[in-house]
This record gives structure tokens, C-alpha cells and sequence, in this order.
């Protein structure tokens, strides 16, 4: 399966790294332009011996791993035919001359072999094709069932030596109701190993990733409220962060300090609120007698995007994160929604409808500028980033039935991640 | 009595002239079937219990919060698209819910606010919960407790028509009662 990736993209990547140990925080930009994509040359994995199961899991591996590249713009590994114009690899004595010839600028080598425990060892190592030279290489020891997991290791590592935010062990929370109910699931950013969360009687809602990535705040229904928990899915645990009113819809800031949510519990009209992301000290941000909901963090952790009808239609509102300055950020429309903050800063993805279709569109906050990022008559929503800002999880229902899909910043590579009941809501995890 | 008489012996007369028509063989008529007789079976009932007359107090004491709700005691009403103010037609169904529930005055309700799918799923949060709102705002009007009344949204979570057409958005774009105590 091949994907094409227009060669030229243009990346206009922006990093903010945050000094601590200065006060007033400091926003370091890097910007890069016109990024070319780097071909990767990543010939079969080798085997220690040709056992049937290390040649399964050295191909599994690798496919794995490619998916993945290809997946991140920022890779291409080298076309499959390439490899029949040069000799195999041999590590011993790597020929980086016939590797540049085929367009490699990297090279990953892969290696199976055998524990004698019987568990398996997955060996990666990169070079500079250019420079012949050995980059970076890692050794992971696993049981075969978490191949996928320890194939999207090796890939996170190939972006970090470039700088990249490593997205391929991220998670994806949802609801379906696949089993009958609204529950709360989990899959890989490449909708493998989709898993159910949670077993009640009752409704799940509105699921959102901690910072971490270890806790999931979402709304359950009881048989008299929309309470807002925290739950952490890897131990079991649960705790109640408020039963007043309807409380949902919760976005936790990009420094792990606090957590956004709404919640009509003062005066039956949803308003935003903040906490800690233990849900303790909460202060409301927003009063007035219109809707504001669907808060979303600012990376810098200053201001928070959301939804008001304050002037008669819902539209995408900007505030300081202490609830001041409020400014409006779309127009041209009477129905904008879902706003959420690209983890670059410098965009804002959010829902518009116009006559009962809804797309996602990404407003450039710089340049002002608007991408139509969906094309079709259905409601594609609840838009979601990916740690890289490169890619967006939403829900369609272009099918018939509502589904999650990824596609990228640009609007090209839509995937879809889910095929048994309905699946909505969406929230991609930051790590 | 003259008449009768001129009458019979006419009719006797007639009737021997038919009969004399008739064949002389008399035949005889199968006999009747037996009948078995059967012994009478004597029911024995308990003698009708009176019911006793239940209040409408009674009747209403004895139902479960289930049965109550399954009657639907209070109509829901409906909403205009992407609004929330209590429509005229709605109106009179509340003075109704309103008259209901002074009548039953231990009772109170949840009062759910519903959407339908052509909002987005996080501002429908919102509406549901306005309708609901503005639902309770007019009981209280009419002069229900608010104490009596809670509620809750859920967006678009719960049509009650899957269609996709204006016929099912109108049914769904709702608040409906739910009796949690009595």
C-alpha cells in the first residue's frame, strides 16, 4: 500500500519551548519553511536465523515502521522496487555509496534475534547516508503480542533525531456504541488495538485527554446529572471533579497545570470554568446569560479558545486564561463551534455549518487566513490535534454511520480509524 | 268468537284437504338422539369481593416511579431549530404539566433538554440544557417550586427519531419530564 506525498509540502513548523527558570516565560520560534521530506531507505530486517517467526515479526516490524514514515510528512521511506538496484544490506560494511545512489539520505537497519527466554530482541540503527555515519541505535527486548508498540518505538526515535514530537505511541479516546451503550475506548493513533475503557449502564461523554496522557477527564450520566470525572484507565481509578449541573467538555493546558471545562452548575446556562488537573480550586471564567462552551488551551497556556453565542449565533471566541480580553476570531458564518488550539500556536481547527453540513475548517491566527479542510455533505466535528499539529483525529458520518477519521493539516491522507457502531468524539493524547 | 270459530274449522278444512294429499305411509321418526345427562357442575366461587374503592390518592400511591413515568402524566414539548424559547404551542401543554404536578404536589422532575443532530455535539450540550431551562423558568412562572424541578442535557446523545429528515429534527429538538420522586 503506498501513499503519495506531494514532495514539495511546505511545513511551516512552529516549536515554543518554554524556559522554566525565567519568570516571564520566553517563546523561542523556530520556523521552517518549505521542509523537503527526507527519503529513508529502510531494506528488509535481518534475521538471526530464518525462523518462521523471526521473518513474521522482522516483516511485521517493518511494515510498521513504514506506515508509520509515511505517516509523518516529514519521511518518505524509499519506494519497495528501489532495493532490487543494489546489493542487500550488510551491516558489517555498509556500501553508503550504492545507498545514496537509490536517494537514501538515511538508513535504518533492523535486526531480529532471540532471547533464550524466547522472547524476542528488536535491534534499530540509523545512519547518515551522506556522511556514512552512524546515528543512533537501540535495542528493545519484547514479547511478540507488542510488535506494533515496539515498531512505533523505533519510529518515535527516528523523529526525535530530527527534533520531531514523537506521535506514534499516542492514543486516541472515543466513544462508541459497539457494544450497545456510549462507552469510552482507546486505539493506537493508527486505529489498532482499539480497546474498551469503560462498563457502566449509563452514558460516557465527552472524553479528554490529560497532559500526561495518563488521565482521561470525561462526563458520565447518572439518572439525574452529567457528572465530570477524572479517570485513569491504566490503574482503575475514578475521581468525582463535580455532579452540579452538566459538566463537560474538558481540555487540560499544554503545561499539565490546569484544566478547562464547562459546566452549568450556577446558573443552569453553560459557562467555562477552570481547575487544577486534579480537579481542586475551581473558578468560573465566563458570566454572562449566553452559551460559552467547548474551551481549548492556547500552547502557551495564556489564553483559552471557545465557543459563545453571546451575539446571537455561536461563534469562536478568544479570552485570557483568567477569563479577561475577550475577543471574537471567526466571522462569515452564524455557526462556529469546537474550537481547538494547534499544539504550534499558530492555528485554530473548529467546526462551521452551513445549511445542516458540517466541515472543519483551520484559521491561520497570524495571516488570518481560513483552509477548508473537509469537502462533503455530511457533519465532520469534534476536531482534535495531534501532538505534532500535523494531523486531526474528527468523527463523520460521510458513510452513513459516524466514524473517526485522521487527516492532515493540509486536507490530503484521510484515514479511517474505526468500522463497528457509531464512533464520536474523538480526543487525541499530547504523548 | 264467531270469527275464531269460522276461522279454525276453515283452517281444519284446508289442512285435511293438504293432508288427504298426502302419502298414507306413515313414517316413523328416527328416534331421538340419547342425551347423556350430565351431572351439573356447581361452580364454587368466592362470593364477588367488593372492590374497595381506591382514591385516586391510593391508585396513585400504589404506582412504582416506573409506572408512572410509562404513562407519560406530562406531555413533552418542542422546540424551534437552534432556539430555546418556550413556543406558543408549548405553552399550553406547560399550563397542563403546571396543573399536574400542583395537583401531585409531593412529585418532582427531572426535565431533559434533547437536540437534534444539526447542532455540533459540544454547543448542542449547551442548547439541550437551555431548553431545559427555559422549560423549568415557565413552570416556575406558573408557579412550581424550582425545588421540585432539576435538569439535565443531552445534547444530541438520545434522539428519539434516528431519521434524518424534519419530521424526526422536529420530535427530537425536545424537553421531556421525567418523575424522579412522588
Amino acid at each position: 500500500m503506498k501513499k503519495t506525498i506531494p514532495v514539495s509540502a511546505v511545513f511551516l513548523a512552529l516549536f515554543l519551548i518554554t524556559n522554566t527558570l525565567i519568570p516571564q516565560q520566553e517563546v523561542v520560534m523556530r520556523i521552517r519553511e518549505g521542509m523537503p521530506i527526507i527519503p529513508v531507505a529502510i531494506p528488509e530486517f535481518l534475521t538471526q536465523n530464518n525462523s518462521p517467526d523471526q521473518a513474521s515479526a522482522a516483516s511485521t516490524l517493518r511494515e510498521v515502521i513504514i506506515s508509520d514514515l509515511e505517516y509523518s510528512r516529514v519521511f518518505k521511506p524509499l519506494p519497495e522496487d528501489y532495493y532490487q538496484y543494489i546489493d542487500p544490506l550488510n551491516l558489517e560494511d555498509i556500501n553508503f555509496k550504492k545507498w545514496e545512489s537509490i536517494e537514501a539520505k538515511l538508513l535504518l537497519s533492523g535486526q531480529v534475534s532471540e532471547n533464550r527466554d524466547g522472547s524476542l530482541i528488536f535491534e534499530a540503527k540509523t545512519y547518515d547516508v551522506k556522511s556514512a555515519r552512524f546515528i543512533k541505535g537501540k535495542k528493545y527486548q519484547s514479547d511478540p503480542s507488542l510488535l506494533r508498540l515496539v515498531g512505533h518505538k523505533i519510529s518515535n526515535e527516528f523523529m526525535k533525531i530530527y527534533g520531531e514530537p514523537p506521535i506514534f505511541t499516542t492514543k486516541i479516546v472515543f466513544v462508541s456504541n459497539r457494544n450497545g451503550n456510549d462507552e469510552l475506548y482507546m486505539m493506537d493513533y493508527d486505529g489498532y488495538n482499539q480497546t474498551r475503557l469503560t462498563f457502566n449502564k449509563t452514558r460516557d461523554y465527552m472524553p479528554a485527554w490529560s497532559t500526561d496522557g495518563k488521565t482521561i477527564a470525561y462526563t458520565a450520566y447518572n439518572n439525574q446529572n452529567a457528572a465530570l470525572y477524572l479517570f485513569n484507565p491504566f490503574e482503575g481509578t475514578r475521581t468525582l471533579v463535580t455532579d452540579h449541573g452538566t459538566s463537560f467538555g474538558a481540555d487540560f493546558s499544554f503545561d499539565g497545570k490546569k484544566m478547562a471545562f464547562c459546566s452549568t452548575e450556577d446558573e443552569s446556562n453553560s459557562e467555562i470554568y477552570i481547575s487544577d488537573t486534579n480537579g481542586k480550586n475551581i473558578r468560573r471564567l465566563t458570566f454572562n446569560n449566553a452559551i460559552d462552551t467547548a474551551p481549548s488551551w492556547s500552547p502557551n497556556n495564556r489564553e483559552i479558545a471557545f465557543t459563545s453565542d453571546r451575539l446571537g449565533s455561536p461563534q469562536i471566541y478568544i479570552m485570557d486564561a483568567e477569563g479577561a480580553n475577550i475577543r471574537r476570531r471567526s466571522f462569515g458564518g452564524n455557526y462556529h463551534d469546537a474550537p481547538a488550539w494547534a499544539p504550534t500556536g499558530d492555528r485554530i481547527i473548529y467546526v462551521s455549518r452551513v445549511a445542516a453540513v458540517f466541515d472543519l475548517y483551520v484559521l491561520n491566527l497570524r495571516t488570518d487566513r481560513i483552509i477548508k479542510l473537509t469537502e462533503g455533505y455530511s457533519r465532520n466535528e469534534s476536531p482534535s490535534w495531534s501532538p505534532d499539529g500535523r494531523h486531526i483525529v474528527f468523527s463523520s458520518n460521510r458513510t452513513g454511520t459516524i466514524h473517526i477519521y485522521t487527516i492532515d493539516y493540509d486536507g490530503t491522507n484521510l484515514r479511517r480509524l474505526t468500522s463497528r457502531g457509531e464512533n464520536k468524539l474523538p480526543n487525541w493524547s499530547r504523548k | 268468537m264467531k270469527k275464531l270459530i269460522v276461522l279454525s274449522v276453515s283452517f281444519l278444512l284446508v289442512f285435511s284437504f293438504f293432508a288427504s294429499c298426502r302419502k298414507k305411509v306413515e313414517e316413523t321418526p328416527p328416534p331421538p338422539p340419547q342425551v347423556k345427562e350430565q351431572p351439573k357442575v356447581e361452580k364454587v366461587e368466592k362470593p364477588p369481593a367488593k372492590e374497595p374503592e381506591l382514591s385516586e390518592e391510593e391508585i396513585f400511591e400504589q404506582k412504582t416511579l416506573e409506572e408512572i413515568n410509562a404513562e407519560q402524566p406530562m406531555e413533552m414539548i418542542y422546540f424551534d431549530f437552534d432556539k430555546y424559547f418556550i413556543r406558543e404551542d408549548a405553552k399550553s401543554i406547560l399550563r397542563n404539566n403546571a396543573q399536574w404536578l400542583k395537583k401531585w404536589d409531593s412529585i418532582k422532575i427531572l426535565i431533559e433538554g434533547h437536540c437534534d443532530e444539526r447542532g455540533t455535539e459540544e454547543y448542542n450540550l449547551a442548547l439541550g440544557e437551555k431548553r431545559a431551562k427555559s422549560t423549568r423558568d415557565y413552570l416556575i412562572s406558573l408557579g412550581i417550586s424550582p425545588d421540585r424541578m432539576s435538569i439535565i442535557s443531552y445534547g444530541k446523545s438520545q434522539p428519539l427519531d434516528p431519521g434524518h429528515n424534519e419530521i424526526a429534527w422536529q420530535k427530537n429538538r425536545r424537553a421531556e419530564f421525567t418523575i424522579i420522586e412522588k
